[in-house]
């Protein structure tokens, strides 16, 4: 049983049913989300042949870019068992920051706009490991927080970039046209994708999303990897939002709002368990997919874009219900 | 299955079993929990009535008055939530629902119903129904509230969207109007709406079931299933309750503005639980009530109305309560700090 991998078979010896009730759980968190992803894809192309051309998978896999660095990141923080609602205020709060820095700092405007959302992650790890506080409540604090001061920033208003200092993100490279956001969204899991295959970085996640005295007991740096998740999960944040700025030509205080759902449903929907201890980057990219190819799908079908909303809080739901660990919630609060 | 249990300590208030508190700190605590707020009040009223003379005014305590009345309403519901150990992301989807509902319900621009106050009470029950749907999915489905809510906030401004339809409906309803404007003994009737809601708050919470199982569900579950009481209806009780004062808190942001919009309920789910959480009511469950909670959202009008009076930006406020909330739950889970336990 492959699917059964490091997640938490040690916690089910001789206990017969549990271990198929969990194994069936965990094939069906595997293939589910893949053949969903499939059907999608073969409906839409049904519905119209000119989906699967090279042209449009380009321009729905270079949409879905946002998303996926959001995701990443955010993953992570739920793969520790916590959740981190200020991804998409954190987004917009650089966006804001990057339009008003660039005519100073130029290109150099991008990386301290991503150091600035990691100390801000920093700040919230800080706190939710060190005062204990639960990090839904220390990111929704952050979620006001980084909105007022891209609002305080930006004095509420739309701010403009001129110049090419960040035409870099939303360009086509190569004979294939391939989106430049598409390439760089691909490196950026690689590398989320190398460093867990290849350090016990992944391992420490998912102990301590299974369960934490037991990986804190078994000598795992839990607080120092808890608070990475959220650091890496904001600076991806940040990183999301210079794209978005790229696409817009502008900055706003609340560009990426609304990302926040789609976001926490990608995560889901591709089968990574919101209590934690189960999951990865190859099923983030799923879920992201998903996502963003049913939001296609939607406008094909000739949905009207303002039932978005409901479609993402239903979705949201249904997954969580599908994907929860309900063996890890003795009270469900 | 062992390592599995040892995550098992309740997650939020650290209270392993058979670890007794300190015996002196409760009173302490209680003490502190009990009339801390209420000092606070006392000090931020002397400290804007000291920096701005305009503070110390009949017109603007009024405007104080006014401007709680919606959050207090919604404060009176969140807090059952809260007293169950839950919390509620819903309110803005809620409100935004109820106040189009009631737009497109009572004599409108939009169409030709005219429901009245029938309209508003069709209002309230869509609340309880937004209520009761994340109560059950709650309960039913084991999906920590949060993620609930969240999902719900997200499918009742869809739905608002829907019925906006692009075209905002104004109230063409003088009775209506009457209650945002009309005025008994100098302040506006939905001041006295807002007072009543939070008399009948503390009556459900003093001498109904569903007021005295919340904080025993939200102080330990366990043995309140142990010793009987149906813990998923009471909580499905509470949330359905807790919906039915947003939709009211819907249907008065409509009748203030004079028209129904999807924003009706913006920055109203933080400040709930920023007073909720300042008043006292604890986030852990089992503490607090709906006096704390008033006292709480008293505290968060006055900073509000305090800071736009000496000059402070408008676009701070957020803010502001993201930190003070931070700050209270970092200050009363201070104690409660353990090396080996699990907050998520």
């Amino acid at each position: 049983m492959s699917v059964t991998d490091k997640t938490g078979a040690f916690s089910r010896l001789g206990d017969g049913p549990r271990l198929t009730q969990s194994a069936r759980r965990q094939l069906l968190l595997t293939v589910m989300p893949v053949i969903v992803l499939a059907a999608l894809v073969a409906a839409i192309a049904i519905a119209n042949p000119n989906f699967l051309r090279a042209s449009s998978i380009w321009t729905v896999l270079d949409s879905a870019v946002p998303l996926m660095i959001l995701a990443s990141g955010a993953m992570l923080v739920i793969l520790v068992g916590g959740i981190d609602l200020s991804v998409a205020s954190l987004a917009s709060m650089a966006s804001v920051l990057v339009a008003l820095w660039i005519p100073a700092l130029g290109g150099w405007a991008v990386p301290v706009v991503i150091i600035v959302c990691a100390l801000a992650g920093l700040l919230q790890g800080a706190i939710h490991v060190v005062a204990q506080v639960p990090s839904f409540l220390v990111t929704l604090g952050g979620l006001a927080v980084w909105s007022g001061v891209a609002l305080l920033a930006s004095g509420a208003s739309t701010i403009p970039v001129s110049g090419t200092t960040l035409d870099w993100t939303f360009t086509r490279v190569g004979a294939w046209n391939v989106p430049s956001a598409v390439l760089i969204a691909a490196a950026l899991v690689a590398v989320f994708a190398l460093v867990l295959a290849f350090t016990p970085v992944r391992r420490w996640l998912i102990s301590i999303g299974s369960s934490e005295p037991a990986a804190l007991m078994a000598g795992a740096p839990v607080t120092q990897t808890k608070i990475a998740a959220f650091v890496v999960s904001a600076a991806c944040a940040g990183f999301a939002g210079i794209m978005l700025v790229g696409r817009t030509f502008s900055g706003a205080p609340t560009l990426a709002d609304s990302l926040l759902l789609p976001v926490v449903a990608a995560i889901v929907v591709g089968g990574t368990a919101i209590t934690g201890g189960f999951g990865g980057i190859g099923r983030t990219i799923v879920g992201v997919l998903i996502i963003t190819v049913l939001r296609v799908g939607l406008s094909v079908a000739g949905v009207d874009s303002s039932y978005e909303q409901i479609f993402y809080g239903v979705l949201v739901i249904a997954a969580v219900a599908m994907t929860i660990d309900r063996s890890k919630l003795p009270f469900v609060k | 299955m062992a390592p599995a249990r040892l995550g098992l300590a309740p997650p939020e208030t650290g209270r392993a079993p058979g670890s007794p508190r300190p015996s002196r700190r409760p009173d302490r605590a209680t003490i502190l929990a009990d009339f801390g707020p209420l000092g606070a009040l006392v000090l931020l009223c002397l400290l804007f009535g000291f920096l701005s003379p305009q503070f110390a005014t009949w017109g603007n305590v009024r405007n104080v008055l006014d401007s709680a009345s919606v959050l207090a309403v919604i404060a009176v519901g969140l807090t059952f939530v809260l007293l169950l150990g839950a919390i509620d992301l819903s309110i803005e989807g809620v409100m935004a629902t109820a106040a189009l509902s009631v737009a497109l319900l009572v004599a409108n621009s939009r169409n030709d119903l005219d429901f009245g106050f029938m309209g508003v009470l069709a209002a309230v029950a869509i609340g309880a129904g937004f209520g009761l749907a994340s109560g059950l999915l709650s309960t039913g489905l084991k999906i920590p509230s949060f993620m609930t809510t969240l999902g719900m906030s997200a499918i009742g401004i869809g739905i608002a969207t829907v019925l906006f339809g692009g075209v905002q409906p104004a109230l063409r309803s003088p009775e209506l109007a009457e209650w945002a404007s009309g005025q008994w003994f100098g302040l506006t009737r939905l001041t006295y709406v807002a007072v009543a809601v939070v008399l009948i708050g503390i009556l459900v919470q003093r001498y109904t079931r569903l007021g005295r199982y919340a904080r025993a569900i939200g102080g330990a579950e366990e043995l309140a299933l142990l010793s009987g009481i149906p813990v998923r209806r009471y909580k499905t009780l509470a949330f359905t309750f807790a919906g039915a004062t947003y939709g009211l808190a819907g249907v008065m942001v409509t009748t203030q503005l004079g028209s129904g919009i999807v924003q009706a309920g913006v920055g109203q789910n933080f400040a709930a639980i920023t007073a909720a959480v300042v008043g006292g009511t604890l986030l852990s469950g089992g503490r607090g009530g709906v006096l704390h909670s008033i006292v709480g959202v008293l505290i968060v009008t006055v900073l509000v109305n305090g800071l736009v009076l000496i000059g402070v930006s408008p676009y701070v406020q957020g803010a502001v309560q993201g930190v003070i909330v931070v700050a209270a739950v970092v200050i009363t889970a201070w104690p409660l700090r353990k090396r080996l336990r699990v907050v998520k």
